[in-house]
């Protein structure tokens, strides 16, 4: 009888607890308002918790909802337009860039002037303000404003990357900032508290880690944005987001290629497919000398079945390469299409000496790709290639670690990699990556390719400015990486992006580093 | 077996055998981790796929006669990568308790016997071990030793030995100043022969118990490493990298068998372990014979 | 007395001293740093301007030099700015999670000492009857199951398929505090996070309580007729509960840590998630005032455990 009293006791006490946590756990009632929540810096183009255009190597997609460049690429990528900028020439010289802006105000209602363009290049150019763009903008001379709405761009020799690198610099209010000393712009407060631009969108506040908060600007020159707030929700990883996403939290984000495959179907989504202009490949390292035989890397194309891969892994959206490029004007018709070809890998194995060169040993495979995906599709590569005797142990490391490794002179510790390098839109991309000029530190040729012909090939693109005739010289980069195989070139996959229904006339696209692409943030909308 | 155990004056293991084996929850935890150590181990005598074998005709199959446990993303049998990563788990689990059991005796049993000074740093050193907040430790560990499997094992025995050096010194210190260790101190008998005759005997218990749930805990600690993308690396199957294709929606969703099996046999083996523990815990607990 | 104390002090702070020295030494040992978190493989940049970024922050320079030069500062209380984030200042940063890892762990905590304290008393007092075993087998499971995948199932069942709390998160963005909003939030990580926790407490409780309840002064008190429950809630359980306090306490210093697994899957700014963060971005000035923090408490704790154990056992002397 006591006992059952004391049992009765515990129940009880048990219950009321749950019954309080019960009605506590109300949800929030919505805001008033129209407000589009999203994880625009979920996924490879995003960067969560950085504020500063200038130290940004992806997060466009956001940074572009309140600053704007002078010139974007516009949706589909294909062309540079006018941002801030609303009419730009090139000089017949090739050297001076004539900017007409349009009519505009910032944030706090100052007037957009020339004035400003001229002080965010020289900042952008500066060293000292810790920005990523001072080697890029190098060749700019001087910064000439003739008048408020007009600036005059001189650059010391012709460049054909000039008018894309100005497409990710964004411009900066001087008013705001020249009174922070140049070498504590980049650690200074304003970008996370206080920034002001010139987009559709005015920032509000940014809550450490949780999300970052904007509020329309009613003075936008395109027009009143018709969402009342623009929210970006933070995320640890994907997975997180797309079950927010499937909650009904947030109404956009990135997603791997086999979360987006589960919302193909479903009519509360939108699933958005797009390039992702990153060409994956087979990294050999050229000082390891186990990739010196051209016939070895010939069996290593001929060894995977990128076919089957490609149809299986990627369930078919991604796009073989066989050079760095796969955009259609720049693939010449006559390349070797390395189709998968065991026997013919082993042959050539044969000729070239495997045995003596490396035999069995276990070669390390280094990867910063830590997706699902990537583990299966190497796991699938590694198999094929134990096939043709080639042992190979894939090895996944975070991002320091792996830029850490690979940009130190430590050959034996990446022989092999499997890596991305952005080839589009613009094909100049690749040249940091190739260029025998461009080995580390200077450059970003960590797998040390050094083939003249190569070099020459890129260094006759990159000089040619008529657009015209660069399609040509491009095609020779294409071919010759075809032949000699400086990288074992596999494919350029698709990304992903999930939009909910609700919203309207919604844009993204997977765009390298986020963008900044025309997007038109003040036409999005979201129905109740 | 039992006739051994329980005939006349036992001593105090044997007793402590004799009480283990009337725990009913220790004879079912050994019931289920001898199974489980037999098919792990006997695997590729008598199942026909290899773990690593990829098919991708086959990709994402539910269980069916030819995969009884369904394929993964790769199209890779999943009994036999449960198989071949429970061996590979319980192998870095095994042997980092072994290397942790180790470290953390001697380590003790050093700072027990040795005098106050060496006592003081000692345990100063363990203090410190202790504070370096596991995350950081984990993860900066991990990514110098890199992922793999003796990493895996470095990571996790050098996590754990400082909890059981602080046991060992605890009950060792009692024992410093009885008369048969000042005795045979004073007989001239060297650290090493304190640490094995009088140390060892009389800290058993606390090795034999630390040791059974530190293998539970390895176990658990490798799947943690693996959901932080550290541990055991694919191609390499464990059952924590197996699980941790449950982070795809997809995977969760879609193919439940892909992680559903792994956590079962983890959840099953840890558990089996525990029991196991636990019984050896209350078996050596003079105590529990008054209950 | 004082002088123990003012000596294990003293001590502490050497150790707080020797933690930062390895974990500066650690760091450096990791391969890539807060450069090589930056640069992003797939885009190119030039690299000699990421390469004037480690000369701005001072990262060429030899490793005594940079060590000394981040304590002479850290002990002027400047722990200097995060690298990663664009002008946050490392302290406020740090502190900034405190409230939020205090406010799950102690959730959790609190959770677990109430159904552990309960169950493990029930389990006790219905020893080796069917709801004593199938709740010691529950508190087993508990204590066996990763706590990444009850992490991971708790979310999709109950944010994603079921919809009742919200998919992780510690406020609903962009809405006005409010108390209800926090604690939909907080339900589910702090009962996840209650599970392992609670657990153990219910078998620490079960097994206190059935030593205690064989006792003599409980058999005097049940001879002397006082009813059974007053038997349990009297005399009993006050007694039983000293090791799950102990028990407890030792919990407590390792919460400012972070539940590292359950913050990285509800996205749950602490510390825990801040750590994650800090060390896959190689965030150098945050992972020491973190660690520095995290040290502290721990050598706290374990002061205060030593002492009170000096307090209840007079056969340890305070040594």
């Amino acid at each position: 009888m006591n006992r059952r009293n004391f049992g009765r006791l515990v129940a009880a006490t048990a219950l009321a607890f749950a019954a309080t946590t019960a009605m506590v756990a109300t949800p929030a009632l919505a805001q008033a308002g129209k407000t589009i929540t999203g994880g625009f810096d979920v996924g490879p183009g995003g960067f969560q918790g950085n504020f500063n255009p200038m130290t940004a190597t992806a997060g466009f997609t956001w940074l572009n909802t309140y600053f704007e460049p002078l010139v974007i690429y516009n949706s589909d990528l294909s062309k540079l337009v006018g941002a801030l900028a609303s009419e730009f020439t090139v000089g017949q010289d090739n050297l001076t860039y004539t900017f007409k802006l349009v009519d505009t105000k910032w944030h706090d209602g100052k007037p957009f002037t020339s004035a400003d363009v001229k002080f965010t290049l020289e900042l952008a150019k500066n060293a000292e303000s810790g920005g990523l763009f001072a080697a890029r903008l190098a060749d700019v001379a001087s910064i000439e404003t003739p008048d408020q709405h007009t600036a005059i761009v001189k650059l010391s020799k012709p460049n054909s990357a000039f008018l894309s690198v100005l497409g990710y610099v964004m411009m900066l209010p001087q008013h705001a900032l020249s009174q922070i000393p140049v070498a504590e712009i980049a650690k200074s407060s304003w970008w996370s508290t206080k920034p002001i631009g010139t987009g559709p969108f005015k920032f509000v506040k940014y809550v450490s880690d949780q999300y970052v908060e904007m509020a329309a600007y009613e003075g936008y020159r395109g027009g009143k944005p018709k969402v009342d707030r623009l929210i970006n929700r933070y995320f640890a990883n994907a997975a997180s987001a797309v079950a927010a996403l499937r909650a009904g939290e947030i109404q956009f984000t990135f997603a791997e290629p086999d979360d987006a495959k589960t919302f193909k179907g479903n009519d509360n989504f939108r699933v958005i497919e797009g390039d992702s202009y990153v060409v994956n490949y087979i990294g050999f390292n050229h000082r390891v000398g186990l990739w010196k035989d051209l016939r070895v890397r010939q069996a290593v194309m001929h060894a995977i079945d990128r076919n089957a891969i490609v149809s299986s892994l990627f369930g078919g959206a991604a796009k073989l390469a066989n050079c760095g490029y796969v955009a259609p004007q720049i693939v010449p018709k006559e390349l070797i299409n390395y189709a998968y070809d065991p026997q013919k890998a082993k042959d050539l194995l044969a000729q070239a000496g495997w045995d003596k060169i490396n035999g069995d040993k276990p070669i390390s495979w280094l990867t910063y790709y830590n997706t699902p995906q990537v583990a299966n599709v190497m796991a699938a590569m590694q198999a094929m290639l134990a096939q043709v005797g080639i042992n190979v142990v894939p090895r996944a490391l975070d991002v320091p670690a792996y830029n850490g490794i690979v940009r130190s002179d430590k050959w034996q510790d990446f022989p092999m990699i499997y890596a991305g390098l952005q080839n589009g839109p613009n094909p100049a991309s690749l040249n940091v990556g190739l260029n025998g000029s461009q080995l580390p530190p200077v450059g970003n040729n960590i797998m040390r390719v050094e083939m003249p012909a190569l070099t020459e090939a890129l260094n006759t693109a990159m000089a040619e400015t008529d657009a015209a005739k660069a399609d040509s010289k491009w095609q020779r980069v294409c071919k010759e990486m075809n032949a000699e195989l400086p990288w074992g070139p596999l494919w350029v996959a698709s990304r992903y992006g999930v939009v909910s229904s609700k919203l309207k006339d919604f844009f993204w696209t997977p765009a390298p580093a986020g963008g900044p692409f025309v997007s038109h943030p003040e036409k999005w909308d979201i129905a109740p | 077996m039992a006739s051994l155990i329980r005939t006349g004056s036992a001593g105090p293991i044997r007793r402590a055998l004799s009480r283990f084996f009337e725990n009913g929850a220790a004879v079912a935890g050994l019931a289920i981790l001898v199974p489980i150590l037999l098919l792990t181990f006997t695997y590729d005598l008598w199942w026909p796929y290899k773990p690593n074998d990829i098919d991708l005709l086959a990709m994402n199959r539910g269980p069916s006669s030819a995969h009884w446990l369904g394929s993964d993303g790769v199209g890779r049998d999943i009994m036999a990568r449960l198989l071949q990563g429970g061996r590979i788990s319980l192998l870095v689990a095994t042997v980092s308790m072994v290397v942790s059991t180790f470290i953390g005796f001697f380590i003790g049993a050093i700072a027990g016997f040795a005098g106050r000074l060496v006592d003081g740093a000692t345990m100063r050193f363990v203090d410190l071990a202790m504070t370096l907040p596991p995350v950081i430790f984990l993860l900066v560990l991990a990514s110098i030793v890199g992922s793999g499997i003796l990493p895996t094992i470095f990571v996790i025995s050098l996590l754990s030995w400082p909890v059981l050096s602080r046991m060992v010194r605890a009950r060792l210190l009692e024992l410093r100043e009885r008369d048969f260790v000042v005795a045979s101190r004073g007989m001239g008998a060297g650290l090493w022969h304190l640490l094995i005759r009088h140390g060892l005997p009389n800290t058993i218990d606390i090795l034999v118990v630390y040791a059974t749930l530190q293998v539970a805990s390895g176990i658990l600690l490798e799947a943690g490493l693996s959901f932080l993308g550290l541990g055991v690396m694919p191609p390499e199957a464990s059952w924590g990298n197996m699980l941790n294709a449950a982070r795809a929606t997809n995977v969760l969703e879609n193919y439940p068998w892909q992680w559903m099996f792994p956590g079962g046999a983890l959840v099953l083996t840890v558990l089996a372990i525990n029991f196991v523990g636990d019984g050896l815990r209350d078996a050596f607990d003079p105590r529990s014979e008054l209950k | 007395m004082l002088q123990y104390l003012l000596r294990r002090t003293a001590v502490g702070l050497l150790m707080l001293l020797a933690l930062t020295v390895l974990i500066f030494i650690l760091l450096r040992l990791t391969p890539g740093d807060p450069i090589d978190a930056y640069i992003n493989p797939s885009v190119p940049m030039a690299a000699s301007d990421v390469e004037m970024l480690r000369t701005r922050l001072g990262l060429d320079q030899p490793l005594p030099v940079q060590y000394v030069a981040w304590l002479a500062a850290a002990l002027t209380g400047d722990f200097g700015y995060s690298i990663q984030r664009s002008g946050e200042p490392v302290l406020q940063l740090v502190a900034s999670r405190i409230g939020p890892t205090v406010l799950l762990m102690f959730s959790g905590l609190a959770i677990a000492v109430v159904v552990g304290i309960a169950t493990g008393i029930f389990a006790a007092v219905r020893r080796n009857r069917l709801s004593d075993l199938s709740l010691s087998t529950a508190a087993f499971v508990g204590i066996s199951s990763p706590a990444f995948l009850t992490a991971l199932l708790g979310l999709y069942v109950f944010a994603v398929i079921l919809r009742w709390v919200p998919a992780g998160g510690m406020l609903t963005p962009g809405a006005p505090f409010s108390i209800g909003d926090l604690l939909a939030h907080l339900i589910l990580p702090a009962t996840l996070l209650s599970i392992g926790h609670g657990a153990l407490i219910m078998r620490y409780m079960r097994s206190s309580l059935l030593e205690v309840l064989s006792q003599d002064y409980v058999r005097t008190a049940r001879a002397k007729g006082v009813r059974e429950f007053w038997v349990i809630v009297k005399h009993a359980v006050r007694n039983a509960l000293l090791p799950v306090i102990t028990l407890i306490g030792s919990t407590i210093g390792i919460a400012i840590g972070g539940a590292i697994f359950i913050e990285s899957v509800f996205d749950w700014p602490g510390m825990g998630l801040l750590m994650i963060n800090a060390v896959v971005r190689r965030d150098y000035p945050v992972i020491m005032c973190a660690t520095l923090l995290t040290g502290a408490c721990v050598i706290i704790v374990n002061l205060l455990t030593d002492i009170a154990y000096a307090a209840v056992d007079p056969r340890i002397k305070v040594a």
